[in-house]
């Protein structure tokens, strides 16, 4: 299983804005896409090639970035492993087309359609036939929840009355969010339905530089519980499917994915409160010594830590702008995605067996 | 005259609009329009910028130049705000241009300081450290040397715009030319950690730390967090007299924290909740502390199978009575917090427990107990139910703390009931953990458990030892706590099974030691079972040259993995060796007539 344990990193590139597409060079493209591995950055003085498992290219459909990223992550889902789809990139390089689709009221059914909706759909697909395979002996329980991390602060988007809520773990459920709105889902369309509600109530910002950027992550949950009685034997499985929306990664000065930018003081009547983030990092290459590091990872990572190094099928989709004014940006979203690569990711199955086989 | 006059106090009120809005309002900003007030404080400082320009016929050059510079430095850090870093920069430097001739002067040397910080902040954001580092260096080199040459409070940057009458006095001058430097130091800290300068980098936020209480500029539970986290840099180190003075520095902090009434008075139901978990996590620094420090000095004193080594005890406590003359000696190069309140409830904390190695039990046991007093203290915020992993972590130092108290003590039987003590504090929370979410935790708590068996195990033997004769409750004993020990090294190794329960061909990195040190003491084990059946003696020895076999096998595949476990290779090839003749003698005498 060589290539079922790291994280697989994709990274598209979208389309310039409307009109030909540029030439390579100066005032055009920073990049170009060698094949489906490969991409070429016009850095200066050497151009830089990286390597990532897909790359797709400006005029790669929705239908073939979604099975070729998404789907083994949904199949495995079914299998019993928790599942986590990354989009991450600077604002208006593509992330909520390539997760959402084109921003019409009702894209569900949309040509055009992102991972998200047909992760759903796909997802479902596999329930029903799963369901025609086993007859009554099998069951299934669709649950999902909504979120948003502003700030550090967890939002239920799914009861936007909602205050502040907290993450905590449990010894047999692992970490979760306290309080979240729980919706049991059936199908497909209703999932998308809950989705697009939940989307509307997310924070977003306008700048002088970028139109608009959202400013939080989003977290889309889906529990998929499986009940199978075979004699007197109950076999439960339950996996998790995370869809994550990242913010801009030009927003994300508080995140590891940071390059490095140092802290500022800020106002000059507050204090310092970034020192502990770089006392942190001095104990983080300890060698090897027991130690206690008081700041706890941000809330995002905390909530994704299986999906991160832990227990879980992971994939990211780095979006790119190709535009040389991007070029930046584009360097250090690429550099993000190298680095991802690096994750270990380790999946296990997991079964308990309830009942009495005697 | 009048006509200027009025005018400049025009200007100085639109200064002083565009310094609130940038600083004040704009923290109100809408999320849909976070620099709203930053955009109408960069208008309000052109507009200044050009009635500064049409007054400039007949003024003073050197005044003007000064002020066009504070001007400049308020443009280019609003730029810098509102993410247009080139534009920022632009207002920058001509702010520095401006100031250059003059900057170790009183009027200009805070305003150049702290573009100087700017610049570097700039720099940093597109990531060229080495150039922020620069202009943060010089920025420190052109503090000390005024400090030397002058030392006066200069003036703050806004006064350039406030009438005489307003000006700030000379302590708060002082205060704000600080905290100016303090940020320098602050960001050279950023830059140093970096550019993986460690030792430096750590040197400059204890300096940052110390500054900040000298000149009150800190939140206390921040602070306290600080300089606890610090005290962990310290401890991997080994410097344990710092780490001690951090931690103690920062539970004395931390409980002024408590005192201050917050400045809403109705604090929530979650300030508590976030001050009870502030508290335990530096409960939890303590523990490493007192942890490293039994830890450390176990591997001074021990020789070289692990025992406590009585020669190099009487060694090391002559040693000891040497250095104490030389203690105070120490204690003055160390960097102190605080000054005559703070620093003697500091010391005072210090005294509660040692920063030199423990070398006998006693002193051992002196340590592990302020260790589990803060074992205690963090499992009343940190509960297994909403904390898990934090509570199975603190758990594992307790058990830690046992395990390292256990090496100084002498009496077999009590050390085999503090292992005992291990096993039920960690065998609960292993029953209960899914490892569908925690399959690290559970694996480190499965070759935790299974290591502490194989401990007793290895004591019950060697009092078995000292018996004339084996009784039958003994080797059941020993029996059973072998099987244990199997059973857990056995459900590790089943965890690094794939979905399909195929044991890995090749096996990864983080797991490869542990993987094979299960498998050899496995071998171990086997060996060590005790039965009068001579058939099942067989078998075991038949089980125990599968695993040793395995060792060696895999090892002659993978010669990589040969460093890792060199002694375990070097016995288990020894073993593949013997056990055959032995096996063979074993079944001579089963079928003798065969």
């Amino acid at each position: 299983s060589a290539d079922g344990d790291a994280i697989k990193v994709c990274v598209r590139v979208r389309p310039p804005q409307e009109g030909p597409v540029p030439p390579e060079g100066e005032q055009g493209l920073c990049l170009a896409v060698l094949s489906a591995t490969s991409i070429r950055l016009h850095s200066k003085p050497e151009p830089k090639i990286f390597t990532f498992d897909y790359v797709a290219n400006m005029e790669t459909t929705q239908e073939s970035v979604f099975s070729s990223v998404a789907k083994t992550i949904v199949e495995s889902c079914m299998n019993g492993y928790n599942g986590t789809i990354f989009a991450y990139g600077q604002t208006g390089s593509g992330k909520t087309f390539t997760m959402m689709g084109p921003s019409e009221s009702d894209n569900f059914t949309h040509s055009l359609r992102g991972v998200i909706p047909r992760s759903f759909e796909y997802l479902f697909f596999l329930i029903e036939r799963e369901k025609e395979k086993a007859g009554s002996g099998k069951s299934f329980l669709c649950k999902c929840s909504f979120i948003e991390i502003y700030n550090e602060q967890i939002f239920d988007l799914l009861d936007s009355a909602s205050a502040g809520l907290f993450l905590r773990e449990h010894i047999k459920k692992g970490v979760f969010v306290d309080g979240a709105v729980e919706q049991v889902l059936s199908s497909a369309a209703e999932a998308y339905q809950v989705l697009t509600t939940g989307w509307r109530n997310r924070r977003v910002a306008s700048t002088s530089m970028n139109r608009e950027s959202s400013r939080s992550h989003a977290v889309f949950t889906i529990t998929v519980e499986s009940l199978e009685k075979t004699n007197e034997v109950v076999n439960i499985r339950s996996s998790l499917l995370n869809l994550v929306d990242l913010a801009g990664s030009e927003r994300q000065k508080d995140t590891h994915a940071e390059g490095l930018r140092l802290k500022e003081a800020g106002n000059i009547n507050r204090s310092l409160s970034c020192l502990g983030q770089v006392i942190t990092a001095l104990v983080d290459v300890g060698n090897g010594k027991q130690r206690h590091i008081c700041y706890r990872d941000s809330k995002l990572t905390f909530l994704l830590r299986d999906s991160l190094g832990g227990n879980a099928k992971t994939c990211i989709i780095a979006n790119v702008h190709p535009g040389a004014r991007c070029f930046g940006e584009t360097l250090s979203t690429l550099n993000f995605a190298q680095r991802a690569k690096l994750i270990k990711n380790k999946a296990v199955v997991n079964e308990d067996t309830q009942g009495n086989v005697s | 005259k009048m006509a200027a006059d009025s005018g400049w106090a025009a200007v100085c009120e639109k200064f002083r609009t565009a310094r609130t809005l940038s600083a004040v309002e704009s923290r109100k900003d809408p999320e849909t329009e976070p620099y709203r007030s930053k955009y109408s404080a960069r208008a309000l400082l052109q507009e200044v910028k050009q009635l500064l320009s049409a007054a400039e016929e007949g003024g003073e050059a050197r005044l003007l130049a000064v002020r066009r510079a504070v001007l400049e430095y308020e443009l280019g850090v609003n730029h810098t705000d509102t993410e247009e870093l080139s534009a920022g920069e632009e207002h920058l430097q001509r702010c520095t241009q401006l100031l250059e001739p003059h900057r170790l002067s009183p009027d200009c040397v805070s305003l150049y300081i702290q573009a100087q910080n700017n610049l570097g902040i700039l720099w940093s954001e597109r990531d060229e450290i080495k150039t922020a580092q620069t202009y943060l260096e010089s920025a420190e080199a052109l503090y000390n040397q005024y400090m030397k040459e002058d030392g006066n409070p200069p003036l703050d940057p806004s006064e350039h715009f406030m009438a005489e009458e307003e000006k700030l006095t000379d302590q708060e001058r002082s205060k704000r030319f600080e905290k100016a430097y303090t940020h320098t130091l602050y960001y050279l800290a950023q830059v140093y950690q970096h550019l993986e300068m460690i030792e430096k980098a750590a040197q400059y936020c204890h300096t940052t730390l110390k500054r900040q209480l000298e000149y009150c500029g800190y939140y206390p539970v921040e602070w306290a967090l600080n300089a606890a986290t610090l005290s962990q840099y310290y401890l991997s180190k080994q410097c344990f007299m710092e780490s001690r003075h951090c931690l103690a520095a920062a539970s004395v902090i931390f409980s002024q924290a408590g005192q201050v009434p917050s400045a809403e008075d109705n604090e929530t139901e979650q300030d508590q909740q976030d001050l009870r978990q502030r508290k335990a996590e530096i409960a939890r620094c303590w523990i490493k502390y007192c942890l490293n420090l039994l830890q450390s000095a176990r591997k001074l004193l021990e020789d070289n199978i692990g025992e406590l080594d009585p020669d190099r005890q009487s060694e090391l406590k002559v040693q000891r009575k040497k250095e104490e003359d030389e203690k105070e000696k120490g204690r003055k190069k160390a960097v102190l917090f605080g000054t005559s309140d703070v620093c003697d409830s500091v010391l005072a904390m210090e005294e509660k427990v040692s920063s030199v190695y423990p070398l006998d039990f006693q002193e051992a046991r002196e340590i592990f107990l302020v260790g589990q007093n803060y074992v205690q203290e963090a499992k009343e915020f940190f509960q297994v139910d909403g904390y898990v992993t934090d509570h199975i972590e603190i758990v594992q130092d307790h058990s830690a703390l046992f395990k390292v108290l256990a090496f100084f003590e002498e009496d077999y039987e009590r050390r085999c009931k503090m292992h005992k003590r291990r096993i039920d504090m960690l065998e609960p929370i292993y029953a209960d953990l899914n490892p569908q979410y925690y399959l690290l935790i559970s694996r480190q708590l499965q070759f935790e458990l299974a290591n502490t068996y194989y401990e007793m195990m290895d004591l019950k033997v060697a009092i078995g030892n000292r018996l004339e004769e084996q009784d039958s409750h003994t080797i059941k004993k020993i029996n059973s706590l072998a099987q244990l020990a199997i059973k857990y090294y056995e459900l590790f190794l089943d965890s690094l099974r794939n979905p399909d329960k195929v044991f890995p061909e090749h096996l990864e990195e983080d797991v490869l030691r542990p993987a094979m040190v299960a498998k050899f003491h496995i071998a171990r084990l086997y060996g060590k079972l005790i039965t009068s059946d001579s058939k099942k003696q067989l078998e075991n020895m038949q089980t125990s040259l599968e695993y040793y076999t395995f060792l060696v096998d895999y090892c002659e595949k993978y010669p990589d993995a040969v460093r890792a476990i060199e002694t375990e290779l070097e016995l288990s090839k020894e073993m593949v060796g013997l056990l055959p003749t032995r096996m063979e003698r074993l079944r001579a005498k089963l079928c003798p007539f065969i």
